[in-house]
Parts: structure tokens; sequence; C-alpha cells
């Protein structure tokens, strides 16, 4: 079989680490000579992050992965994937995925016409402010950089201001005041130096962890024996969901001494930040204005069928339960 | 018949491009706004999403108008050495040619409006905006350049027969080169 | 698959196909014949998310600035200003477009805009007052390609946004390289002025108080750079939206030293969708092929002919040059950029050198670009604005200043800091 792969961002360590080594080396190494890949990635296409599920569903290619979340447009019950504040470890994030799995296949099949193979995590996505804050209290009347649609509601919902500057122009914002605040994962932060233009670092996950979704176009899937799908099946779990979120936990620890100073920097020098503790009271309204708010609001776009399949198995899994009427 | 066709045609794109640039000044103007509001510690939100959705609606109801001014650019090193009958074949052919290619693109524009239709596609920002609203006059604005297109090339098709070398040039010639310099 | 590409773009663009559709063709070529995949599928994705992009509306937007100040006479008062205080130099009025399209190139993000802009004004003198016009009309394409180095810059922006490095860090690394090139224009010019008298025509003198008279001519040009770059530094608006900025700033600055009419305003637009449509189809058919290259599997062949060549990180440094200066005589510039940048940028950077000092190399060369034979924008609209002449004089006229790049390159080759001082230094 001749696969040709669409890989996430080129330039972090998920597609480095383990993509890249788990499609170009590992199965077609495991398959015998009987799978051959061709990868490339969505940025190095030039594509838009909304198009690369669409395009899989036409087959344009047979393989694609990104975040999930940039596929929110075409399906609002995929926001329900990766909910903010609700998994606060790596394991509890897992468990989120896990339980969420049948909901995100079907959504795949109904709206991509794709097979998900895989779902990875990208490191929660936390808070870099250039502004004192001491606690989530803090953000309201704040001007917040936020990506996706949940989080820039949910930075509503707490009373902040949601401002749309894209991923380069960030640190220049921070530094003028254009955004006092800016959502995102805390190893991208530190490798685009944004610890030189923020003070303050709140390690929690309020852009939820950004799931990767790796799928296969269905026509594709429906046409290799059982033998291959096995074996795609298996090897993808053991060879690359396994291994990234064993390290993702432990990601999340690095990132945060890299950029505080508080424990060892593997990636380089390590910054001083200051590490912002949020309080359980504090912590508690958030999650208040989550399940009364911005998940109801959600329900809404995705419809109560999604929000009562939701309760039934994500909310099972982090002890949420959304109201519908 | 033929030059009158062309001339509808020019005074329909004019009266297009006048309207895209209003939405582009209007765009400016809230930009401005957004701006000015940010200062004051408020702010529109989604003008970038917006600006987006201008530049795309704009791009592709203004090709129409350019391709009549004769702004696509054109690489003129064979056919500037030709003569009247010579040009008038490299236009036509580079006419067919770019008419085809742009009626590709609008009937492969239809398939991105229809899944945002069949989805109920809604932007992935808190704008949340229903991408078939801003995706049909995108696609309507394709259509309309593949119609302008063709007809261009059959107007000047039928001057060239007709042996009006120098009308034709002027619908469809490459404009500021060697030989309108000359 | 390289070869197939370029001998394709020469051959399509020989039959005077316009350049955007020619780079639409190629990409159903390489679906066609190295892709087992239906790409043409994701045609009208690529279409709609090349062009709704908020970034991309700086180019409408600076675009209309500098038709604004060309219909309201601005631009022609600075022009007038500025020869008052060069042409004294050996080379005359030649220095009155380098520093005129210097001037402007500080207000607006476009190449083809500025040298427009200056070849609109410039030309009628060069007529009356007998300049050879080769070197007349070099000057001001090389002088317009500035546009993109000094900022604003949408190139830049561009770059910036496909790379992921930081905007304002790149204008201010543009600057300083970008002063340089003036400075290096003007001296080449006077250089070739005083071996060749003849070149530069007639060297006039102006009494002090009108050259002091004239600078008032100058105001309305340093106000709009002061807002457009003033709003980025100052952290109100983000560099795309400045442009936004600069729009109104004109039209504000046409209404204070110039005109507004209605008849003036449609005339600029009308000009804005023309260049507007025109860079477009252009962008939108460099991202499909780019789209069919990187699947059909580019970046490996790219990869593995440079790992073949077993390189060190400068000797990688002059095969990348050496590629954008062939690329650049046949593919028009962003195309050129939103092709390569995914490609080349990873790998220049994985050998060590400094991403933000990398754009302002790959700017001098897309500047080149801009001015060599076949494809070279600046040609076009240079000699679009003459009224007589062959094209093949402002070719021969620009050769000079490519020199001049060439020693840009080398010299930021070999001293990064001509470009990382200022980034560093206001870091
Ligand atoms: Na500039
Ligand atoms: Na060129």
């Amino acid at each position: 079989e001749e696969l040709s792969v669409v890989g996430s961002w080129s330039s972090l360590p998920l597609h480095k680490e383990y993509e890249a080594p788990f499609w170009s080396e590992k199965l077609p190494a495991a398959s015998d000579g009987r799978i051959n890949v061709n990868l490339t990635t969505h940025n190095q296409m030039n594509l838009g992050v909304g198009d690369v599920y669409r395009l899989l569903g036409d087959g344009v290619y047979d393989v694609a992965m990104t975040v999930a979340d940039y596929a929110v447009a075409d399906a609002p019950e995929l926001e329900g994937l990766d909910v903010p504040l609700v998994a606060l470890t790596a394991d509890e994030a897992r468990a989120m995925v896990d339980a969420a799995r049948p909901m995100v296949s079907d959504i795949y099949r109904d709206r991509f016409n794709s097979h998900v193979l895989a779902i990875a995590p990208y490191p929660p996505q936390v808070v870099f402010c250039n502004a004192e804050i001491s606690g989530l209290d803090d953000l309201e009347g704040k001007k917040v950089r936020a990506s996706g649609r949940m989080t820039a509601k949910f930075l509503e919902a707490l009373g902040a201001e949601g401002v749309n500057v894209s991923f380069s122009e960030v640190p220049g914002a921070l530094q003028k005041g254009v955004v006092d605040c800016a959502v995102t994962g805390a190893g991208s932060g530190y490798s685009a130096g944004w610890w030189e233009v923020s003070t303050h670092l709140m390690p929690i996950p309020l852009g939820g962890w950004d799931s990767v979704v790796t799928a296969m176009n269905l026509d594709k899937w429906n046409s290799m024996d059982e033998d291959l799908q096995t074996l795609i099946s298996e090897q993808i779990e053991t060879e690359f969901e396994d291994p990234a979120w064993a390290t993702a936990q432990n990601a999340l620890v690095n990132d945060i001494a890299c950029l505080t100073g508080n424990g060892d920097c593997p990636s380089g020098d390590a910054r001083d930040m200051t590490l912002v503790d949020v309080s359980d009271a504090d912590f508690e309204r958030a999650r208040e204005v989550l399940v009364s708010e911005v998940l109801p609001e959600w329900a809404e776009r995705a419809g109560d069928e999604w929000a009562a399949r939701w309760n039934e198995s994500v909310g099972q899994a982090v002890g949420v339960t959304i109201a519908t009427q | 018949m033929a030059q009158k066709l062309l001339g509808t045609l020019r005074g329909l794109n004019k009266l297009v491009a006048i309207l895209i640039g209003i939405v582009l000044l209007a765009c400016a103007a809230i930009v401005l706004a957004d701006i000015v509001l940010r200062q004051l510690g408020s702010s529109l939100g989604g003008t970038d999403e917006i600006s987006g959705y201008v530049m795309a609606i704009a791009t592709s109801w203004g090709m129409g108008y350019t391709l009549l001014e004769l702004g696509h650019v054109r690489i003129d090193i064979l056919r500037g050495r030709t003569g009247n009958v010579g040009r008038a074949v490299f236009d036509l052919f580079a006419m067919a040619v770019l008419s085809g290619t742009v009626t590709l693109i609008a009937l492969q524009s239809w398939p991105v409006l229809a899944r945002s239709l069949a989805n109920g596609s809604r932007a992935n920002t808190p704008l949340e905006t229903p991408l078939a609203l801003v995706q049909t006059p995108w696609f309507a604005g394709w259509i309309w350049f593949a119609a302008v297109a063709w007809l261009t090339f059959a107007a000047a098709l039928i001057l060239v027969l007709r042996g009006e070398f120098r009308q034709s040039e002027e619908a469809i010639g490459c404009f500021g080169e060697e030989e309108t310099a000359r | 698959m390289i070869t197939y590409v370029t001998v394709g773009l020469l051959g399509l663009l020989t039959l005077s196909i316009p350049v955007g559709i020619v780079l639409f063709l190629l990409g159903f070529g390489v679906d066609a014949f190295f892709s087992p995949f239906p790409l043409v599928k994701g045609l009208g994705n690529l279409v709609w998310s090349t062009s709704n992009n908020a970034t991309l509306i700086a180019i409408p937007f600076f675009v209309m600035l500098g038709e604004i100040l060309v219909r309201s006479g601005i631009a022609t008062r600075t022009y007038a200003a500025l020869d008052r205080w060069v042409s004294w130099l050996p080379g005359g009025l030649v220095h009155a477009n380098i520093a005129t399209a210097t001037m402007f190139s500080a207000t607006s993000g476009s190449s083809v805009a500025t040298a427009a802009t200056v070849a609109t004004v410039a030309m009628p003198q060069a007529e009356k007052l007998g300049y050879d016009p080769k070197l007349f009309s070099g000057a001001i394409a090389a002088g317009g390609t500035l546009g993109i180095m000094i900022p604003p810059s949408i190139n830049l922006i561009v770059y910036g946004f496909l790379t992921q490095t930081s905007i304002p860090r790149l204008f201010l690394a543009g600057l300083v390289p970008g002063l340089a090139l003036a400075l290096g224009f003007m001296l080449i010019t006077m250089l070739l002025c005083v071996l060749r008298p003849s070149l530069g025509g007639e060297r006039r003198v102006f009494p002090l108080a009108e050259m002091l008279r004239a600078l008032v001519q100058l105001i309305p040009i340093i106000l709009l750079f002061t807002v457009i770059i003033g709003t980025i530094y100052k952290g109100w608006a983000t560099p795309t939206e400045a442009a936004a900025v600069g729009v109104a700033g004109a039209i504000v600055i046409a209404a204070l030293f110039g005109g507004v009419s209605l008849r003036m305003v449609a005339e600029s637009i009308l000009g804005t969708v023309k260049i507007t449509s025109m860079i477009m189809l252009v962008v939108i058919g460099a991202s499909f092929l780019n789209f069919t290259l990187a699947s059909a599997g580019l970046g490996q062949e790219l990869q593995s002919f440079l790992d073949g060549l077993g390189l060190s990180p400068l000797g990688t440094i002059f095969v990348v040059v050496l590629i954008y200066i062939v690329l650049g005589f046949f593919i028009e510039t962003l195309s050129l950029m939103v092709v390569t940048i995914p490609i080349i940028v990873p790998l220049v950077v994985a050998q060590g050198f400094d991403p933000i000092w990398f754009g302002i190399l790959m700017i001098v060369l897309i500047e080149m670009a801009l001015i060599t034979p076949p494809v070279g924008l600046n040609l076009y609209v240079v000699q679009g604005a003459r009224k007589s002449g062959r094209m093949s004089e402002v070719m021969l006229g620009t050769i000079p200043y490519v020199i001049a790049m060439l020693v840009m390159v080398a010299a930021l080759i070999a001293f990064p800091q001509i470009a990382l001082m200022l980034p560093d230094a206001l870091q």
C-alpha cells in the first residue's frame, strides 16, 4: 500500500519525535514492506488548518492529523473532545479522550468520511501574562489572546476580553500591551521566546489539551484487508499513541521548569517567570462558570443529543454534567 | 456587436470594482475603529476575521475588472516579435487557457460551499460566522470571473475573425509592453 | 520534478499565458504526472483559504495608500523637493529617483506600489531634462524594490506569517540594510556618472533658500511614516492593521496638503482593485502549485538533494542564495516566497542560522528577482509608466543596482549584525 500522510505542525515535538518516526520508519518496517509512506505536513503544504480533514474526506490524501479544534467549524459537536479545565493531568486528559473516542469516531465518519486511528495530545494550553496576576479572578478586564472558540467563549465568560492575534505577532503584542495575556502550549511559548515578553505563568489548561486526531480516509480504510487494518491499528496505538501520552505529563512539568526555573530544564536555559498558583476557590469558581455558562452554550451549538451523549461518556469520566433543557 | 459586448462588460466590471473599493474602505474603517476602541479599553472583536472574508470576496470579484484592464501579468518575449495575426493567435490562446482554468476553479469552489451548507458550518471563532454566508459571494465572484472571461474571449474571437486586430488587441492584448510602447 | 516545473514554467510563460494561470497549469501537471492522488479536488478549498486571509488585506491597503499619494499631488511635490536636495550629485535627478523611492518605501509595504508611485511622478522629468533613459528608469525599478525592505513590508509580513517569526523584529531588522542599499544605489550611480557623465544628464545646484523651502514638501510623507510605524511600535496596532491606519492617514494628509475629490477616490479605488487582483491571482496560483509540489514530495526531493551535497552551513547558504537568484529570474516574488519558505527556512534554521537574519537576506534576493528579466514585476511597472522606448533599456539600466544587491548579500553573510543589531539593541 502506498500511503500519503499529512502530519501536524512540523516544528513541534509531537511531529518530530513521534509522528515522523512512526510513519516514515516504524510502520513501514513492521509491515514487512507492505506499506510505503509519503510524509509531509499541513504547514509545509500551506493548507488552511480548517481544510485538513475536509480534504482527507475528499480523498486528496490518505491519512491526516491535526488539532481537532481546527475542525470545529464543520462539526461543533467536536468541541466536546477537548473541554478546558476539566482535565488537569495527562492521565485525566487521556481518560477524557478515551471516553470521547466513540463519539469522535462517529463524528469523523459522518462529517469527514474518515476513520479515526489515534488521538494524541499537544501539551496543555496555559496562560502567559505580561501583567501582575495572582489568580483567575485577575483575568477579568484583561485583553487575552485565545485560539479556538470554546476557549474564547470561556475567557469572555470569565470577564476577559478576547483579542485575535496570530501566533507570530503575540510577543510584540504582549510587549506593547496590545494584549495582557495569551494562551498557548507551554512548550511552544518557551521555544517561541514568550518568556522574554511576559512575567507571569498560570499553568492550568485554560485552553484544554489540544488533542491531535489521526484519521484515515474511510474509502481507503475499507479498501484495505483486515490484516493490514489490524496491523495499523495495533502499531499506531503501541508505537505512537502510548509513547506520546507517556511523555505528556513529563513534558508539561519540564516546560514549566524551563519557563519558571523551578526544577531542571532539559530543553535549554531555564527562565524566571513567576509561577501563579490558582487557589481552590478560584478554580471552583472557574469550573462553575464553565459548567453553568460555557458548556450549556456548547450544547446549544452542538444539539442536545450530543450533550446527552457527552454527559454519559466524557462527563462521567471527568465528573461534570451539562444541564440541558 | 462584439464591441458593444466588450463595452458592457467593461462598464459592469468598473461598477463592481468601485463597489469592492468601497467595501475595502469600509473594512479599513472597521479596523481603525477597533484600534481606537482598544485604546479605550474595549474592542469590536473579530476584525481580522472580517478582513479575511473581505479579502476573499474582493479578490474573486476584482479579477474580471483586472482582466479587462489587461492587468494580469503576461510575458511578451515571443509574442512581441510576431505580426498582427501572430499576436492575435497568442492572445486568443492565452484567453482560452485562462477561461478554462478559471472555469475549473469556479467549479471546484462549489464543493467548498456545498459542504459548508451541508454541515451548517460556522467559523471557529467567537463570531461563529455561518461560512455559507461569506462563501456564497466568494463563489459567485469566481463564476462571474469565468463568465466575463468566456464572453471576452468570444468577443475577441469575433473581432479577430473580422480582421479587426487593433480592437482585439485592445481587448485581450498585453499592456504596457514593448509593442504598445514602441 | 524540479526539472519538469522549471521547463514547464519557462515554456508556458513564453506562450504569454498570464503568470498566475501558468502556476495553476503547472499544479495540474504535477497532480497528473507526479502524484497518485486527486489533488485537484483540493483546489476549491485552497483558493478559499488562501484568499480568506486577514494578513493579505495589507496588500490592497498599501496599494491604495500609494494611489492616493500620487493622485493628490503629494508624490509629485515630494519628488520635486528631493530633486532640490540631491540633483547636485554626479547623476543628478537619478538620485532624486532613489531618494523618493526610499521615502515612499517607508510608507508603503509593496515594491510594485512604490515603483509605480515613483515612476508616475519621475518619468515626465526624464524626457524634459534629457536623461539617459536606461539608468534613469533602472534606478526607479531598483529603488522601488526598497519598498519591501524598509518597513512596513508585505513580504516581511508574509515571511513572518509563514515562519512564525516576530514581524516587528523583522521590520526593525530591515531598516539598516534598506538604508544601506539606498546608499549603495546612490554610490554606484555616482561612480558610473563620474566615469561616464553622459549617463547622468545635467547636474543642477539650487540656492540654499530654495532647498530649505523645499523641506516643507517632505512633511506629509514624514507624517505618514510616523503615523504608520508609530502605531506599530507603540503597540496600538499589529503590522497588518497599520496598513489600514496608512490608508486613513493618506486620506487625511491628502485632504490637508493636496486635495481629495470624489473622482480622485474613484480612480484610486480602480487602480487598487486592478493591482490587488493581479497580485492575488499569482499568490493563489502559487499556493496551489506549492500544495501539489508538497504532496508530490518536493520537500523530500529538495532535502535529499541538499543532504546529498553534504554541505557546511556556509555552503548551504551559498547554494540557497544561488537557488534564489536562478528562481528569481522566472518566478514572481510573492509566489517564490510562498513556495520556497516552508522548504528552505527549516533547512537553514537547522544549520544554526537566525531566522530573522535569513528573512532579511531573502528579501534582498527577492528585491533582485523583482528587477531581473524575464519575470520582474518592477520592470513592467516602470516600462508601463514610460511613453516610449524599449523594455530592454529598463533591463539594462538595472544591472548596476543588481550588482549593488549582490554586494549587500555578501555583506549580510559576512556581517549578520547589519540586520540583527537593531532588533538586538531594542530587545
Ligand atoms: Na516599506
Ligand atoms: Na525576476
